[in-house]
């Protein structure tokens, strides 16, 4: 197999992702999925890839990726202005892209995950764990992926991967809503703690990374000092740490967490909250399970075609 | 939250949903010491059962997470899970869990004082010379109570009070893979170089996460840990760890 993408230089943290590693959790190997599993599907979906195959998921400043053959590409999610070979190319859409080209990424403008899908089997031997998911490590300058490139049937973009397009920007971009449901620990906080928690503008903290979204706001409290049995948690839960703070846990979560877990974060905007900014707001609102389950089964549904 | 009462044992399991792609079980009178069979045994059944749908199986302390996926299932997972775990408790009541067997698993350990970055501070503060540390230390049998924070990283327990330490006001930001700590109640070993806050007593020879191995992890939550005292020329002779000199 020749190689067929090379990273000439490191971005601030870029890996590869599927679907995420599952099974594993309770030997405390976290999943390592998607940030934003909706602009993974989108890329994926454009180059009539399955939902669930590997893309590269870039955050910016993001590495500049070289092609050594041809190949199609479609980028999703953020838009850091992509440019190949200096010419600037288009989000959401199908590129084909020749020897030699260079893709670089020159401003963030809008979002905070960017997605870079390929059409092609990428090599077995990156797999582990049933997962192409990067484990504990990002891309370096000089890595190199080999893809046995797959055919595709051109170009132009349908009118029902159009729609679907509008759905997910939409989604994404167009609203703030973060909906949760309450935890375990819900009942033990202050009454004037719920009061501050749905109404207050909760800022990410700049030290938010991949494993939790720190948040900025008034100190929240229990109604008096609690410990809690550590248990296991997922992406979205609401940890509530000892000095007040609410940390978001996000794709990188460790398995368990022996904070007040307050609730949940429902899947459907997991990835609206992914793709928001250090120093973004937004404010929470409650919802519940069959909501929660019905938003997304009709998520999922946009992309059965 | 739905409690299931397993009456012939006297225990309760309940259930309660967590968001939206998540189930917890948990014992309704919690957990002292030890561990407990009937919940290791609940988790094991749900195992076999192979339950499309269901990602992960999650053993902590006194409780149990399902991570699921709602596209997998007809209708909210949540009675389905009810009626598997009133299942169990059903055929439970045939079979004595206690009698489920539960691994012993000996760590050789080196306490030098070389590798034991803290073991010096430890005497100090626990009030007692290195060898009444190391024998307090290696003689308990301690319980798995789950795996978090690295892969393969057990939390173990319960550290014999004399010798019971704090973790560091602020982690190191390095310490060697294999290294065996103490934080409160409870002691692990780092499964590879990573930052961490607890106190550094000693440190194994062998690999307790090896991702190319198929068993990944030396420990499952449940498991009986044992340490054995070991001299560092054993030490040296069976370290497996990738060190950088």
């Amino acid at each position: 197999m020749k190689m067929s993408i090379k990273i000439i230089k490191k971005g601030l943290s870029d890996r590869i992702i599927d679907a995420g590693r599952y099974g594993f959790q309770h030997l405390g190997i976290q999943p390592s999925g998607p940030m934003d599993f909706l602009s993974a599907q989108l890329a994926n979906t454009i180059l009539d890839n399955d939902l669930n195959h590997p893309v590269f998921e870039l955050h910016f400043p993001a590495s500049i990726f070289e092609f050594q053959e041809p190949l199609y590409i479609c980028i999703s999610g953020a838009n850091f202005v992509p440019v190949i070979n200096d010419k600037s190319v288009a989000l959401n859409t199908p590129i084909q892209v020749y020897p030699k080209d260079q893709l670089s990424f020159l401003q963030p403008i809008e979002g905070r995950s960017c997605y870079l899908a390929f059409k092609g089997k990428l090599d077995e031997n990156k797999k582990w764990l049933n997962s192409f998911s990067s484990f504990q490590s990002t891309l370096n300058k000089e890595d190199h992926f080999s893809i046995q490139p797959a055919p595709f049937s051109d170009g132009s973009v349908n009118s029902i991967k159009n729609d679907l397009v509008h759905q997910v920007q939409n989604t994404l971009f167009n609203s703030h809503e973060i909906r949760f449901i309450p935890g375990p620990a819900w009942n033990d906080l202050a009454p004037s703690s719920i009061q501050v928690l749905m109404q207050q503008t909760f800022t990410i903290d700049a030290k938010s990374n991949r494993m939790g979204f720190l948040l900025e706001g008034s100190p929240i409290h229990l109604t008096e000092p609690k410990q809690y049995v550590s248990s296991a948690v997922t992406m979205g839960t609401l940890q509530l740490l000892p000095n007040g703070q609410i940390i978001v846990l996000m794709a990188d979560h460790q398995t368990i967490g022996g904070y007040a877990n307050l609730g949940q974060i429902i899947l459907v905007d997991l990835p609206r909250l992914a793709q928001l900014n250090n120093h973004s707001h937004f404010k929470l609102s409650i919802t519940n399970v069959q909501t929660a389950h019905q938003l997304y089964r009709s998520i999922q549904s946009w992309f059965i075609h | 939250m739905v409690s299931l009462g397993m009456q012939n044992l006297g225990k309760q399991f309940q259930v309660q949903l967590l968001g939206d792609h998540a189930i917890l079980i948990k014992l309704s009178k919690g957990l002292n010491e030890g561990i407990d069979h009937d919940l290791l045994a609940l988790a094991a059944y749900l195992k076999r059962q192979k339950i499309t749908g269901i990602k992960d199986i999650i053993l902590a302390y006194d409780n149990l997470t399902l991570v699921y996926d709602i596209l997998d299932f007809d209708a909210n997972p949540f009675l389905f899970v009810n009626q598997l775990v009133a299942t169990y408790i059903a055929e439970a009541s045939n079979h004595n869990a206690s009698n489920s067997k539960v691994r012993l698993i000996e760590v050789p350990v080196c306490y030098d004082v070389s590798l034991g970055i803290d073991l010096q501070n430890a005497v100090k503060a626990s009030n007692c010379s290195i060898d009444e540390l190391i024998q307090q230390h290696s003689e308990k049998i301690y319980t798995v109570y789950c795996l978090g924070f690295l892969p393969g990283f057990a939390y173990m327990g319960e550290v014999p009070h004399a010798i019971q330490l704090p973790r560091h006001p602020s982690p190191r930001s390095k310490v060697l893979a294999g290294s065996v700590g103490i934080a409160g109640k409870q002691t692990g070993i780092y499964p590879m170089n990573s930052p961490g806050g607890w106190q550094i007593i000693g440190r194994t020879p062998i690999k307790i996460f090896d991702p190319t191995s198929t068993l990944l992890t030396l420990f499952n939550a449940g498991d009986q840990v044992k340490f054995k005292p070991i001299d560092l020329k054993l030490f040296h002779t069976l370290n497996a760890h990738e060190d950088v000199h």
